[in-house]
């Protein structure tokens, strides 16, 4: 096994980037894209249930399907897989932006605009920061999936981990499937790692309650 | 031409409603592999649920370490791995199909059960239920929200999941599918994808009415998706 | 000065939470709006700094309507200390004090600063400037709420409910820092609770509200108790406001009585000779009092042995003449078993006893002259802590 890991290291290396880009873009435009649309919908209450429903739908679409529908627009490229995970991401990220200003104690809010805050500071300064570890929570979902996800894009050949499973799946060679299991999980749990690392640094409150 | 259109004229197509390995065919194998693993995944997860919500303490939190784990496995690897060794049998697709539907079930449950307000266990017990009884006719019907979501969630998953099985050899509608990447007909992609797409929809519609018939009118409340 | 101008506030569902207003706060003074639940008092005080917005009517600061002005600006100079405190978790402490200074412009290490010394005016130790809220306890959270208010120096202080949510102990300690602090600082305070005994406490006038937002009465708490405008003002304030109002009239020229009063080296039969059923027995070098003894009982010894060997009942309490009122008094006489109040100094130096009747006495003094503190000169060994102008702390 290590033979072959020593070998075809660079290509490992390469399909492994590719997978972390199409698991970190997704996630980060779906944050993107989230904040704006969880403000909205966390501000305007009758925003939100429609909103949802679309998301419950888009949710249920699985990937090689989305990827599929893709194809006509995006051709058979990174794009497509990455506009797909990105909707996907945003069908988990959105719910926590909400929830994590809803779950801002009114008690807070009410001192803040009792103080002079205008809505905009008060969004930045107060909301947001106080909403953090929920939407990091949802970042941390839409990474970890966005990563297992990226492999199903192999099927349609855009490149990423998936290229071992299905190297491994027509050479009968078990070894290239567990490493590339192996690689994907690993990669998945360092980013999610990452991610509480960085929900620590930002929220000190937290860290000596 | 666009996606619509592709699939549109593949499955308008009569040649493909007849014979072997037709629409309908297609569909009642999906529905079929997709149906059973979900049924022995819920016969698995839900009393399982039930009993380590109920309990409470330190098994609830392994139960959240699981949905992390869980959404890293690439199910695709999983399922290609187990087909180089097992070769293809029933084991190999619904195997992989049962564990991965587990996890949301089993957290769903777990968390709509011990999430019953405690006033309301108390009350329970203090009338007099047996623990039965305290379950089924408490904790269940409050939890039934989540639960629902959970079984839901995992539907859709399992949806999925029997369709990338198709790589593998399984039937149903990934067949459409993989068939038509590696024979570059484009048609039979979109078709079969369009269909997957129409059949979890429906899936979701039909968990949406059940929602609306098992879920007693005065807990009607967004479950957590997974 | 705030000013409600025949202020309502109607809902859309039509409840009246407010019903045609009129009320005008005094400059520099501390005003309670009290009442049952839902009588229009958070509303009226929310209305204020518009957080909520009055249906009709004019509400003015310092004159100015205060509907022309910008919201934010308004709200940056009225300081807002709220039940829930609703501190800034992700703030350490000095941070959430320093938030309006810095809101209004100021350098951030000038608002620190100033945050420092807030929280030595609420009472707290600068050790805590960097700790974050929840690492406080309830009453210091309170307390970080208020600086958090007077950060600015705003000229109006508005607090809803702010010492509900901690125990008794610390209420009352909160309780009285508010009074220290209004009394050094003198600031328009419009203070809402639904506790009669806190708003008697603090407040310079009550606005005593009935359901639905309508006023019962407006006074200074002595006149509330005394004369209350109606039964249902009466019941509000609670039964034994006769004994409550005595709270306010103090004790400077009360009559004291020193024939009871002897030192304990003095002997019975001295004590016998007075003619007194009880005997005040008090410490012969500092002249604090140690117990009363029953007369009947010294009967029982030996003429010449000193009163320091009698079996002595304890006192119950005392009460500072001059700076208790009469409602300690009167409450010490209750508890002595002589049925009488042991008078100190404020080195705590017996000055004499005073009977019910010299109490009843003084009583009826200050109903007829009808001014609280309706006796002559303060007692000088006794009044030191009488302050310049503002409310003393009655000890009740």
């Amino acid at each position: 096994m290590w033979s072959w890991i020593g070998q075809n290291w660079s290509q490992i290396w390469q399909l492994t980037w590719e997978n972390l880009k199409l698991g970190v873009l997704p996630a980060v435009y779906g944050l993107v894209l989230s904040l704006p649309l969880g403000i909205i919908a966390a501000r305007w209450r009758w925003f939100y249930p429609p909103v949802l429903t679309v998301v419950t739908i888009v949710y249920a679409v699985p990937s090689l399907a989305l990827f599929i529908a893709l194809i006509p627009a995006f051709g058979l490229t990174d794009t497509t897989v990455i506009i797909a995970l990105t909707a996907f991401s945003l069908c988990v990220i959105l719910p926590n932006v909400v929830a994590g200003l809803r779950a801002v104690p009114a008690a807070v809010t009410q001192a803040a605009v009792a103080m002079g805050y205008g809505q905009l500071r008060r969004l930045v300064t107060i909301e947001l920061p106080l909403a953090t570890p929920v939407i990091v929570a949802g970042l941390r979902v839409g990474v970890v999936s966005s990563i297992s996800l990226a492999t199903v894009g192999q099927l349609i050949g855009v490149s990423s981990l998936g290229y071992l499973f299905i190297d491994g799946l027509q050479r009968s060679f078990p070894t290239e499937i567990y490493v590339g299991l192996f690689l994907v999980i690993v990669l998945a749990l360092v980013c999610d790692l990452v991610l509480v690392a960085v929900r620590r640094a930002l929220t000190p409150w937290l860290a000596r309650a | 031409m666009s996606f619509f259109s592709w699939a549109w004229d593949w499955i308008t197509q009569g040649a493909n409603w007849h014979g072997a390995d037709s629409i309908p065919q297609q569909v009642l194998a999906h529905l079929g592999y997709s149906g059973l693993s979900l049924l022995i995944a819920a016969l698995i997860a839900v009393p399982a649920g039930v009993a380590i919500g109920h309990r409470g303490g330190k098994a609830t939190v392994v139960v959240v370490n699981i949905a992390n784990a869980w959404r890293a496995i690439p199910t695709l690897g999983l399922l290609i791995l187990l087909a180089v060794f097992l070769g293809f049998s029933a084991l190999t697709w619904l195997l992989p199909l049962v564990v991965l539907a587990i996890p949301p079930i089993l957290i769903n449950t777990c968390e709509g059960v011990a999430g019953v307000d405690p006033g309301v266990r108390d009350a329970a017990k203090g009338t007099g239920m047996t623990t039965w009884q305290q379950v089924v006719q408490v904790e269940v019907p409050i939890a039934m929200p989540l639960i629902l979501v959970g079984l839901r969630t995992s539907a859709i998953f399992v949806v999925a999941t029997a369709t990338i099985a198709a790589e593998i050899g399984l039937g149903g509608l990934g067949r459409f599918i993989i068939d038509g990447l590696a024979s570059n007909q484009y048609g039979s992609v979109a078709g079969g994808a369009l269909l997957v797409v129409i059949l979890a929809i429906c899936v979701l519609a039909l968990f949406a009415l059940i929602a609306r018939l098992a879920v007693p009118a005065g807990l009607r409340k967004q479950g957590r998706a997974e | 000065m705030i000013t409600f101008e025949a202020v309502t506030k109607r809902y859309p569902d039509g409840t009246v939470a407010v019903d045609c207003l009129d009320l005008e706060v005094p400059a520099g003074q501390t005003m309670v709006l009290v009442g049952p639940s839902g009588c229009g008092k958070t509303t009226s005080l929310r209305m204020i700094n518009r957080l909520i917005e009055p249906t009709q009517g004019t509400i003015r600061l310092d004159g100015t309507d205060i509907a022309a002005r910008n919201p934010a600006q308004l709200r940056r100079g009225i300081g807002y200390v709220i039940q829930q405190t609703g501190l800034f978790p992700h703030r350490t402490v000095e941070d959430n004090i320093a938030t309006v200074p810095v809101l209004t412009g100021w350098p951030r290490r000038k608002a620190r600063e100033r945050a420092r010394e807030l929280l030595t005016l609420v009472g707290l130790d600068q050790g805590l400037a960097r700790r974050y809220p929840h690492q406080l306890s309830g009453g210091q959270q309170q307390r970080v709420g208020v600086a958090r208010a007077l950060a600015a120096d705003p000229p109006v202080l508005l607090m809803d409910e702010p010492f509900s949510a901690v125990d008794p102990i610390v209420r009352a300690a909160l309780q009285d820092q508010l009074l220290s602090l209004q009394a050094e600082l003198r600031k328009t305070i419009v203070l809402v609770t639904h506790d009669i005994e806190e708003a008697i406490k603090v407040g310079d006038l009550v606005a005593l509200f009935r359901p639905h937002g309508k006023l019962a009465q407006l006074a200074p708490p002595e006149e509330l108790l005394a004369a209350p405008a109606d039964d249902y003002v009466a019941g509000f304030v609670g039964f034994d406001r006769g004994i409550r109002r005595l709270s306010f009239v103090r004790t400077a020229g009360l009559a004291l009585g020193t024939g009871p009063v002897l030192p304990a080296d003095a002997t019975v039969a001295k004590a016998l000779a007075a003619g007194e059923p009880w005997i005040l027995i008090t410490d012969p070098r500092s002249g604090t009092p140690r117990g009363w003894a029953d007369a009947v009982k010294l009967a029982a010894l030996p003429g010449d042995a000193p009163l320091g060997q009698a079996a002595a009942w304890p006192l119950g309490h005392t009460f500072t003449v001059g700076a208790d009122s009469l409602r300690a008094a009167l409450d010490a006489a209750v508890l002595s078993p002589a049925g009488q109040a042991v008078g100190v100094d404020g080195d705590g130096r017996v000055l004499g006893v005073a009977t019910f009747d010299q109490l009843r006495a003084a009583i009826q003094a200050a109903d007829a002259a009808d001014l609280p503190d309706a006796a002559v000169a303060a007692d000088a060994a006794g009044t030191a802590a009488v302050a310049a102008g503002g409310r003393e702390v009655p000890r009740t």
